[in-house]
């Protein structure tokens, strides 16, 4: 029956779904972690905030489109300084590079993920519900 | 007795046909709801000259081996579908894709393939009576 094939597509897309939210929440979690990772030594870079894309993508096997990473990048954005004369990465001026990460972006980009995840979630609720009844007619 | 040759049974079955394609096409839509550029999709209603109409169905080619190459094209799929011409927004990123639109149309589905599936029901229990084992 098409139908039940039809469900079984659409739980496939909304793990892929999950599962780019996943990553998208892996990366935030890098991103929150490293905040306040600063170079070691004078002049070096400190963390740069890394960046994911999706991309909607055939996946061949199924033979419907789904959802994928394209790719994890890093924002380009400068850095900003931070007085601390004291610490090993300062320059000559005495100021520190710390990194383009916005915590308030992060957690905003979190809420956002957990969200798109939530919906995920709940489309693959309500194809197993539609497939139980489904096979409900059977009895 | 050919239960498909009943037109009712018929109607519904080509019914939960078009609610199971939904379900895949909003499925599709929710997964993409943070990819770039994405519009949302959405099947053409189902309207009764459709239910009764003549059948078009794209011909898949088989595989019968494993060697056979498969084509990159997509399954075949029984109704067509259509991008939302207006959406109410669109994200910076191109992205327009509504997910609240998106949960609600989820939720009607569900609940018109729950109705599907119980009219369904009701129906066989009828022909149980008539043939005398309810």
């Amino acid at each position: 029956m098409a139908e039940i094939d039809n469900l079984f597509r659409s739980m496939r897309i909304s793990a892929a779904g999950m599962n780019a939210q996943g990553t998208r929440l892996r990366v935030i979690a890098e991103n929150i972690a490293n905040a306040d990772s600063l170079g070691q030594t004078p002049g070096s870079s400190p963390y740069r905030r890394k960046t994911v894309t999706f991309r909607n993508e055939l996946d061949r096997s199924i033979g419907t489109d789904t959802v994928r990473v394209e790719k994890i990048g890093v924002d380009r954005s400068e850095f900003e300084k931070r007085f601390d004369p004291q610490h090993p990465a300062a320059d000559p001026d005495g100021y520190v590079l710390v990194p383009n990460v916005n915590t308030l972006v992060e957690m905003m980009d979190m809420r956002e993920a957990q969200r798109s995840y939530e919906a995920n979630l709940s489309v693959i609720k309500a194809s197993r519900k539609m497939l139980n009844s489904t096979i409900d007619l059977l009895r | 007795m050919d239960f498909s040759k009943i037109t009712i049974l018929s109607a519904m079955k080509k019914r939960l046909a078009w609610l199971g394609q939904r379900q895949e096409i909003l499925a599709q839509n929710i997964a993409n709801a943070d990819t770039p550029g994405k519009k949302a999709n959405d099947l053409v209603p189902l309207d009764f000259k459709r239910l009764v109409g003549r059948e078009n169905r794209q011909i898949a080619v088989q595989r019968t081996h494993k060697a056979h190459l498969t084509s990159g094209f997509k399954a075949p799929r029984d109704f067509t579908e259509k991008e939302s011409r207006k959406p109410y927004e669109t994200a910076p990123a191109g992205n327009a894709i509504i997910l609240e639109e998106q949960m609600m149309k989820l939720g009607k589905t569900s609940a018109d393939h729950k109705l599907m599936t119980e009219l369904y029901k009701k129906h066989m229990n009828m022909f149980r009576i008539a043939i005398g084992k309810a």
